[in-house]
């Protein structure tokens, strides 16, 4: 069955899109993650303009967080005043984000930000991953234990403008928070991303974040954030696509409590590595699609509007 | 009694003005003269039909139809509102392809159809054609600056190539039937990226490489139901649109949370 999306303007089988959502939901759902970096390229596979993938599927990572913070929130998994200052600069870098896409998007030059966007970010993150878990693998095998003690004071320890965070029972610099926040904005105006691949492991190594109140604060601070990137993206360049926001959360809803289940039968490491492998293929599938001659060099846009 | 003067003035002037005016009548149609984009909207036909009647004088002095040897030809020619475009061109950047260069196309169609009852060569002149701008390499295309010849035929072709990729651009010579060269028929397809707004629909009868009459029929083309809502909604007041995106989505995020607490217990 055919549908035709009002924004997007192309006509898509809704079931497609509902495997697609149930898809990408269902290895969401499997390895905690939020699954934007594979439901955006996805859309963008299968004939959505690149921009409307961007803005909705942001859309769609506010619904999918909003009931993941919930319910951290009820186990008290979240540190309010650590997710407040991430907000602040999650909204400067979205308005950033959103202002750099903007003027990319009339330039003809969006595409090609997204997609460099992607290679670097996932090549990098995925990349780390593959390498981190390979050898906490060969570690347990050897059975080493991985160390433990006090940390050590770094860089982050010496910035000004300390603040409390009871929650976290952290005495940090705010730069740093606000920082991370900020370059998470960026990341879901130009990238359809949560960013929570990138926030967790930055809360865990450079904060220091306690492990329990990592995932809900990320959770808490990505719920605004991508409510801002779907207003400032509605307003700049109407690329919001409510109709195919909803039918890919429909699927997601519903893969996520499957990927779950079977996520759990799963080891960490196990988890990681495939997590690694497949944020590694859609990574390489878009750096072949910039570097592979085109079949076709002329792209046509209709002048004045922003589509 | 002033009937009987009408009919002796109009004999009178018949024969005053003895040659008989031979002109073609036509009479053309849409099946429908309204496309709504709806939410099931995966491209539609439209059927373009229409009568053809000569009016000649008969062996006996009367007025009648004759249908033997006349060979008519018909092109229909069906365009969307036009607008400037702009065709960009990928070159490569050191490893990557990038869009460098970029031309203004002006006043150009974002739909253009074109189907005849021949290839359109054997029907009308170069000429006749480049004026009608029946046939896709009719089309009048400017840009907006001035460029260099071959520079703009690779753009043009660029652009052509794009536009009937997307099905936006289709010419199916020799489709239209003619009926005992009265009745004629078309039929058009639209896909569902088609743009929206005013469309035209000019059919064109030739004979003898001849171009003897044109009609044109307006179309439209515009989004319905909920598609229209959304659409509007969002173009036209932006900003009430992204806070109702957003409260639609935690309200489908926290009822999606809720439902999957209830199942899994």
């Amino acid at each position: 069955m055919q549908t035709y999306l009002p924004i997007a303007e192309v006509s898509i089988n809704i079931f497609l899109l509902l495997l697609m959502g149930g898809g990408v939901g269902f290895l969401s759902g499997m390895f905690g993650v939020g699954g934007g970096f594979l439901m955006t390229p996805i859309l963008m596979f299968v004939g959505v303009p690149p921009a409307v993938s961007v803005a909705t599927v942001a859309n769609q990572i506010t619904a999918a967080s909003v009931s993941g913070a919930l319910a951290h929130a009820r186990r008290g998994g979240i540190d309010y005043k650590m997710g407040g200052v991430m907000i602040v600069g999650g909204l400067i870098g979205s308005f950033f984000g959103s202002m750099i896409f903007t003027i990319l998007k009339s330039s003809g030059q969006v595409d090609l930000l997204i997609s460099l966007a992607y290679v670097l970010f996932l090549g990098g993150i995925g990349g780390l991953m593959f390498v981190e878990s390979v050898r906490s693998i060969l570690r347990n095998r050897r059975g080493d234990k991985p160390k433990v003690g006090r940390r050590h004071r770094t860089w982050v320890d010496a910035l000004p403008f300390k603040m409390k965070f009871k929650a976290s029972k952290l005495y940090v610099s705010v730069l740093m928070p606000v920082s991370i926040g900020a370059l998470v904005g960026v990341l879901t105006a130009v990238m359809g991303v949560g960013g929570g691949f990138i926030m967790v492991p930055a809360m865990i190594y450079l904060l220091n974040m306690p492990i329990k109140v990592v995932i809900g604060t990320s959770l808490f601070q990505i719920t605004f954030v991508t409510a801002s990137v779907t207003f400032l993206h509605s307003v700049n360049t109407q690329t919001v696509d409510v109709l195919l926001a909803l039918i890919l959360l429909i699927g997601a809803v519903i893969g996520a409590q499957l990927g779950a289940k079977v996520g759990l039968k799963l080891k960490g490491e196990q988890l990681r590595i495939l997590l690694a492998i497949l944020v590694l293929t859609v990574c390489s599938k878009m750096a072949l699609d910039l570097v592979v001659t085109p079949d076709e060099l002329y792209s046509v846009t209709p002048a004045g509007l922003i589509h | 009694m002033r009937r009987i003067i009408l009919i002796i003035t109009y004999l009178i002037t018949g024969f005053l003005f003895s040659q008989p005016v031979m002109a073609e009548r036509m009479v053309t149609d849409l099946s429908r003269h309204i496309i709504e984009i709806t939410s099931e909207f995966s491209g539609t036909q439209l059927l373009i039909f229409g009568a053809i009647e000569r009016d000649v004088l008969l062996d006996d002095g009367a007025r009648g139809i004759v249908v033997e040897g006349m060979d008519y030809d018909v092109i229909v020619v069906v365009q969307s509102a036009r607008h400037d475009m702009i065709v960009r061109r990928k070159e490569q950047v050191g490893p990557i392809w990038a869009n460098r260069d970029s031309l203004t196309l002006k006043n150009v169609p974002g739909y253009y159809a074109v189907t005849s009852t021949r290839p359109l060569n054997q029907i009308l002149g170069e000429q006749d054609l480049k004026r009608l701008e029946a046939g896709i390499e009719n089309l009048t295309i400017n840009f907006a600056k001035p460029v260099p010849q071959a520079e703009g035929k690779a753009y043009r072709d660029g652009f052509i190539r794009n536009m009937k990729a997307k099905d936006l651009y289709n010419q199916q010579e020799g489709t239209v039937s003619v009926l005992d060269d009265i009745l004629f028929r078309a039929i058009l397809e639209f896909p569902a990226n088609m743009p929206v707004g005013e469309y035209k629909v000019d059919v064109h009868l030739i004979r003898n490489g001849e171009l003897l009459l044109s009609e044109q029929s307006p179309l439209e083309v515009g989004k319905a139901g909920l598609e229209r809502l959304i659409y509007n909604f969002a173009h036209i007041y932006p900003a009430s649109y992204g806070i109702m995106a957003i409260v639609v989505a935690l309200f489908a995020g926290w009822l999606g949370g809720f439902l999957s607490r209830k199942m899994s217990g």
